[in-house]
């Protein structure tokens, strides 16, 4: 009897000490090396993934309601005329060199990502600040941009215009603090692993190149007693069906299933228990070339965006549970209307699409030319392009050619002279509509491809960039999609994305809809 | 022979050249360029960019800063690949896809020269067939298959190895496997028919008269004549798996070389680019050297003046 209860005894305290020695490990697929953990210069979800789990940002966005919330400033204020803001920061954050992280980490960061001979691809977000246009094209100095530290813990920026938005892009890496005296050490190469000072929830461990990278949990963040997972184990696997693999070999505590693997995760009870279909903040759409005949005339455009059935093309391609979408700002962005509710944009109605083309000219299509719908190299976007492109052929009795092009060669061709119909989407940098509407169809945007050109929509879009009062800057971003997406029919919004994923059982997690992780608020539970 | 050395090596200098400057010229001229991205970027950035890169360098002095470059075993930036140089991306992850190279070439050698030596001595017999069929079927599957296949059987039903990445031998063997398969069936048909044609060869059959055991006969004599063409297959075929599978480092998610074959012309990464194809040239310029060395050595009749 004495030897069964030593045997429990020993047996309690060996599970005990695995139990508090244990290392909470999370395995994540990154899907391809990060191509730079240098703030200013990253530009792509997996570089900003790693980023926001080892810097702090200056604000932050809070996975659900996509609110502006605080992070390194505590609180933040404009000016009465809305031209400075100014932002309180935490007196606790520290680099991983045991330095005080300070407001002029703030200013040598945002001045870093303008500097025009680092060449920050993101730049031109920073540009809402006064001088900094000028500065970052060489035509200022930066003595003259407006961001200036008022003491060790105030920040302040000057804008050109009042816009309510930059708490925003306070948010974004182009605003992050940056180490001083490591990146003037070490250059260009300040973020490789051995040189490398942060001071965000992880820090950056270690660093095989295309193979796998690992965080580790930060003794120096400033909330690190509430981070509960110990390290990050990132794989790098660029093969969805590998990733998946893994996943079902147990290696990978979460991936996003590829689309030919849909049905079976749906219909097997194990794994449809683990699948998870968040928001994503990404809008897929057609664009109408505005100014290739015959979609020049917006009676044909909006036959077109009548004529495309979206919820068929959910459920029978996408299978994701994507949302039918009608106007261009997704939801969970500061500006979204909802077109499908409110009777703005074109739902599918084969009658309404055959109207519109007759009262254009073309009853039952006839003298209807050839239609060129064009889409870059994938085989998702072909999918869909063979659908929409069927349905227009039944619904408005015209001919579409299907083409495709490389990626590269399809924005050269997008840029200098767009097809009738091209594919694109957009994903949202920081959660406002000015980063839709405004970076995407303004006249004068690089990105509008569909040379949609309205004097009444940029007026109302550039009074909505400069304007810091949240109802005034709704109702105009209301008028705009409404102008856009229903009078002018310009493009044609298909769905809203989402995110599919499968999760192991025993991780506790959120879902960032923006991008960036918030690994330090997960946990794994004992398995 | 070490004029014939060194004449090879001369001639490959206006090689690289017309490879580098055909290169150079063709990527230049595919529209699109590294800077464009689904979110356009407004001019004033693309001209930060083109300047800090060089792009805004008229192209003769592009090639030429490249070259001079290349010499100095500098290879410039990459450009998708901000944080890296191209010497780094060459240095960390060549040596991977190298050493999956060799492994491959390991299984092709080691089971494709005897699998043909055996077809040619049991010619017309049920283990010429068997080997011949199974040669058939490793030429005939691709590699996109053969790799989900293995994975399926022995990582996830049997658990033998792990199912992807690099690390350990035991990572080496399914990836070998698949990507050496293909050059297995290869060697093996190759061997076969050119041991076939050696052993009707007067040669042989004085060997076989003077009495040597027809074993010897068939490795000494004829084995080794017949492993020229081999050779020449050999040289293209270790080049190739020196400069990696974009497939099989892919499916296998192994940290090589292969997928910036892909990669950099998608994301028009010109050093990077460049560096890949000449990379890949001189691999087969100097496997060719080596190649044609070796037939000296496999025949004696073969001389170098």
């Amino acid at each position: 009897m004495k030897k069964i209860w030593l045997l429990g005894l020993i047996l309690t305290l060996l599970i005990g000490v695995l139990a508090v020695g244990q290392v909470k490990t999370l395995y994540w697929n990154l899907s391809t090396e990060p191509p730079s953990l240098d703030p200013p210069i990253s530009t792509d979800t997996t570089s900003h993934q790693v980023i926001k789990s080892i810097f702090v940002g200056l604000t932050d966005y809070d996975d659900a309601t996509m609110d502006v919330i605080p992070d390194f400033a505590t609180t933040w204020e404009a000016s009465e005329d809305g031209l400075t803001w100014t932002f309180h920061l935490r007196d606790d954050v520290y680099w991983t060199n045991g330095r005080k992280v300070t407001a002029h980490d703030v200013v040598y960061g945002t001045m870093r990502t303008l500097d025009p001979a680092v060449g920050s691809s993101y730049a031109f977000v920073l540009w809402v600040i006064e001088g900094a246009e000028a500065y970052n094209t060489e035509t200022g100095t930066a003595a003259d941009v407006k961001v200036w530290a008022e003491d060790d813990y105030t920040v302040k920026f000057g804008l050109k215009d009042p816009a309510g938005y930059f708490p925003a892009i306070a948010g974004m890496w182009v605003c992050d603090a940056l180490p001083i005296e490591v990146v003037e050490e070490y250059g260009d190469a300040w973020t490789n692993a051995e040189n490398i000072v942060t001071n965000g929830p992880y820090e950056l461990g270690e660093w095989v190149h295309e193979d796998h990278l690992i965080l580790y949990k930060s003794p120096t963040y400033y909330d690190v007693a509430n981070v509960k997972i110990d390290q990050i184990y990132c794989y790098m696997i660029e093969e969805a069906s590998t990733a998946m693999t893994m996943y079902e070999a147990g290696n990978l505590d979460s991936t996003a299933p590829p689309l030919e693997d849909m049905d079976r995760v749906k219909a097997d009870p194990v794994l449809s228990a683990e699948l998870t279909i968040a928001p994503d903040l990404c809008t897929y759409y057609y664009g109408f070339n505005n100014e290739k005949a015959p979609f020049d005339n917006p009676l044909v455009r909006k036959a077109f965006a009548s004529a495309i059935n979206r919820q068929d093309l959910i459920d029978y391609v996408l299978k994701g549970e994507q949302k039918p979408a009608q106007t261009f700002v997704c939801p969970g962005i500061f500006g979204y209307v909802d077109g499908v509710a409110e009777g703005i944009g074109y739902p599918y109605d084969p009658e309404a699409a055959q109207q519109f083309l007759a009262d254009a000219g073309y009853p039952n299509g006839e003298g209807f030319p050839e239609v060129t719908l064009m889409h870059n190299t994938s085989e998702g976007h072909s999918k869909i392009a063979q659908f929409i492109g069927q349905s227009f052929m039944d619904t408005l009795n015209v001919t579409v050619n299907i083409v495709n092009q490389e990626w590269k060669v399809y924005l050269a061709t997008c840029r200098e002279n767009a097809p009738q119909i091209y594919r694109m989407g957009w994903c949202a940098d920081y959660p406002d509509a000015n980063n839709w509407v405004n970076e995407v169809f303004n006249s004068k945007s690089g990105s509008n491809y569909a040379n949609y050109n309205s004097p009444d929509f940029d007026a109302l879009i550039e009074q909505a960039a400069r304007e810091s009062d949240p109802a005034v800057r709704f109702d105009l971003y209301g008028q705009a999609e409404t102008l856009m997406c229903d009078t002018d029919a310009a493009i044609a919004p298909i769905y809203f994305y989402t995110i599919v994923n499968l999760t192991k059982p025993y991780v506790v997690r959120t879902f960032a809809a923006i991008g960036g992780e918030h690994w330090q608020d997960w946990d794994i539970l004992p398995h | 022979m070490l004029q014939f050395v060194v004449k090879r090596i001369l001639w490959a200098i206006p090689i690289i050249l017309v490879v580098s400057s055909i290169t150079f010229l063709l990527m230049h001229s595919v529209p699109g360029g590294p800077f464009d991205a689904e979110k356009a970027l407004p001019q004033a950035i693309i001209d930060n960019l083109n300047a800090k890169y060089h792009l805004d360098d008229p192209l003769w002095k592009q090639y030429v800063d490249y070259m001079w470059g290349f010499v100095r075993f500098d290879l410039g930036p990459s450009i998708a690949y901000r944080s890296r140089t191209v010497n780094d991306i060459l240095s960390q992850q060549w040596p991977v896809t190298a050493l999956l190279g060799m492994a491959s070439f390991g299984v092709a050698v080691f089971f494709g020269i005897p699998l043909g030596v055996i077809s040619a001595i049991k010619q017309n017999s049920l283990i010429d067939y068997g080997a011949m069929g199974i040669s058939m079927l490793g030429l005939s599957i691709p590699n996109m298959a053969m790799g989900p296949f293995l994975i399926w059987i022995f990582a996830l039903k049997l658990r033998w190895f792990p199912v992807a990445t690099w690390g350990s031998p035991i990572h080496v063997v399914l990836p070998a496997i698949t990507l050496g398969t293909a050059y297995m069936a290869m060697f093996a048909r190759m061997t076969r028919a050119s041991m076939l044609q050696v052993v009707r060869e007067d040669y042989i059959q004085t060997a076989r008269a003077k009495g040597v055991r027809e074993i010897w006969v068939m490795l000494k004599h004829t084995l080794r004549n017949a492993l020229i063409p081999v050779t020449t297959l050999a040289g293209p075929a270790f080049a190739g798996l020196m400069t990696g599978s974009m497939i099989v480092e892919r499916i296998f998610a192994i940290p090589g070389i292969g997928k910036y074959y892909v990669s950099s012309v998608g994301n028009r990464d010109y050093p990077v680019i460049m560096a890949t194809t000449l990379v890949f040239a001189l691999a087969v310029l100097v496997m060719n050297i080596l190649v044609d060395i070796s037939y000296g050595i496999l025949d004696p009749r073969i001389r170098y003046n």
